[in-house]
């Protein structure tokens, strides 16, 4: 579905936001994307999109080179950004416009997610609050049907009760076809929900497995004290440690993606060597 | 699905932008016809109380013109910044379908409609002067009349530079274009002048009005500046308008 082979992209000459990327995704999945601040996770979203030319490398999104940005790819690639603007009209003019640039619409599945997000046709589009818009755009984006969607952090601006409709639409709109890959900060919000993990940092991709690989290397467990050998990374909590270690037995433990990720981050060497893998260092 | 063409989603698009630009043409005509009203018309024959006889094609020539050349560049109002691309650049249509789509909406479309609606206004127009001006004689608006089809062709092909422009400017086009306009002629005024000004300081004294056809030095550049008005401006511009459009990033 995705293939990008040393894909490189800066905004400016010498400060490169992608360096010699290596990436690969299938179809049928809901992929996290991981990353500090700056790190390049809305970058390689804008680059599987075709919303930038990569300087160097190679990007093939569905077959396609996106950044000729044909017709054929567009339709099956829906992004929906952080922050965005709508334009002034209704729900259902909005819905009467554009939907027929995608001949897989699907009306009725569109109504359902309106539903679940209690919101109706008549409502104009700039008069919604910012979380509103997000869930008309997941709606829109969703019904139709295209083969990929992108997701910059979902689930800012969402209150508690709409994080919970966000996880249960996005679990329920993956098929064998359709791939969706989220960048988040929001780890806790996704937490059983994306599968594989992609971790970027400083514009390279520093870690990519997908949960049962990591299940398997890794646990993390609470300990009371801190063992003197054999832990990858730790923090500290109200009387105690959360400890990640490599995983020794066949048990799965519940992993904490927010540990996860720290882990990767500030033990990145460690990591590697637990997953034995090849990092563009 | 045809990459650079199809006709149903051209029809689409035509739609949806027809749709988004409906309130910014109606503003524009209602600006259009107040301006009209009040300063070509009403102050025009109350500073000359002399006129006996009023005509609405300078009227028409100038709001056609500017009228149009801004609404030319606002043609691709969508990518006047970073959060309107995303969405602009996602749509399902090609580059070639957005130039051809803006281009009859602002040059054929345009004409069209602000044609029409001038020969009604001109029908208001010239029955309130009469009332207000007994003395003037108010001629009819002729749509089809020789210089109404000149300030067409003329529309026609300076639009494209104003279609090119939206494609490469973000935001405040329309002043960015002029500014850049002037300077351009103001370096060709230079190197025209610096290579020919012997020519132009000459005295060709036919006894009859100059004319820059008789004068068989300049004659040659101005015949070729004609034909590169009249027949490679505007396909000129078109490419450069696709070309822009194509290679848009956020």
């Amino acid at each position: 579905m995705i293939e990008i082979n040393q894909l490189s992209y800066g905004y400016k000459r010498k400060h490169e936001a992608l360096k010699s990327m290596d990436l690969s995704v299938g179809p049928g999945n809901i992929c996290g994307l991981l990353g500090l601040n700056g790190a390049g996770k809305s970058t390689i979203l804008k680059a599987i999109a075709g919303l930038v030319t990569p300087h160097s490398g190679e990007i093939k999104t569905l077959g396609y080179q996106p950044d000729r940005r044909d017709p054929a790819f567009l339709r099956e690639v829906v992004i929906i950004t952080e922050e965005f603007t709508l334009p002034g009209f209704s729900i259902g003019k909005y819905l009467e416009l554009y939907s027929p640039f995608y001949p897989r619409f699907n009306h009725a599945a569109f109504q359902r997610y309106l539903e679940e997000f209690q919101l109706t046709n008549d409502q104009k589009l700039t008069g919604l609050s910012y979380g509103q818009k997000k869930k008309f755009l997941l709606s829109f984006g969703l019904a139709t049907d295209c083969k990929l969607v992108l997701l910059d952090e979902p689930t800012n601006g969402l209150d508690i009760p709409s994080k919970s409709q966000f996880r249960k639409v996005v679990a329920n709109a993956v098929h064998e076809e359709r791939t969706l890959i989220i960048s988040t900060h929001q780890i806790r919000d996704m937490e059983n929900l994306i599968d594989p993990i992609i971790i970027l940092d400083q514009g390279k991709i520093i870690f990519h497995e997908n949960m049962e690989s990591i299940s398997q290397k890794l646990a993390i467990r609470r300990m009371n004290d801190l063992p003197k050998e054999g832990v990858i990374y730790h923090e500290t909590y109200l009387g105690g440690y959360t400890i990640l270690t490599e995983n020794q037995s066949s048990e799965h433990t519940h992993m904490n993606l927010e540990i996860l990720f720290n882990a990767v981050v500030g033990q990145k060497e460690k990591i590697q060597t637990v997953f034995n893998q090849k990092v563009n260092a | 699905m045809h990459s650079y063409f199809d006709i149903s989603r051209f029809w689409l698009l035509m739609k949806l932008e027809l749709f988004k630009s409906r309130r910014g043409v109606a503003m524009a005509l209602v600006i259009i016809f107040g301006l009209s009203f009040f300063l070509g018309m009403i102050v025009d024959l109350a500073i000359e109380p002399l006129t006996t006889s009023f005509d609405h094609y300078e009227n028409y020539a100038f709001s056609l013109l500017i009228g149009g050349f801004i609404l030319s560049s606002l043609a691709f109002h969508g990518l006047r910044n970073t959060l309107t691309r995303y969405q602009y650049l996602m749509e399902p249509v090609s580059a070639f379908e957005r130039v051809l789509c803006m281009w009859l909406l602002s040059s054929l479309g345009w004409i069209f409609v602000f044609t029409l609606t001038f020969t009604f206004y001109t029908l208001f127009a010239n029955t309130v002067g009469q009332l207000l001006f007994s003395h003037v004689k108010f001629n009819a608006f002729n749509p089809f009349s020789d210089q109404a089809f000149v300030t067409m062709k003329y529309y026609i092909v300076c639009q494209g530079v104003f279609l090119a422009g939206a494609a490469y400017f973000r935001g405040y086009v329309f002043p960015k274009l002029l500014i850049l306009l002037i300077a351009i002629a103001f370096i060709a005024l230079i190197i025209t002048y610096s290579i020919m000004h012997d020519v132009m300081l000459a005295d060709y004294d036919t006894g009859e009005e100059c004319n820059l056809e008789t004068m068989p030095d300049v004659k040659t550049v101005w015949t070729g500046a004609k034909f590169f008005f009249w027949w490679l401006l505007a396909p000129i511009s078109w490419v450069l308008t696709y070309l822009g459009l194509k290679d848009q990033e956020v």
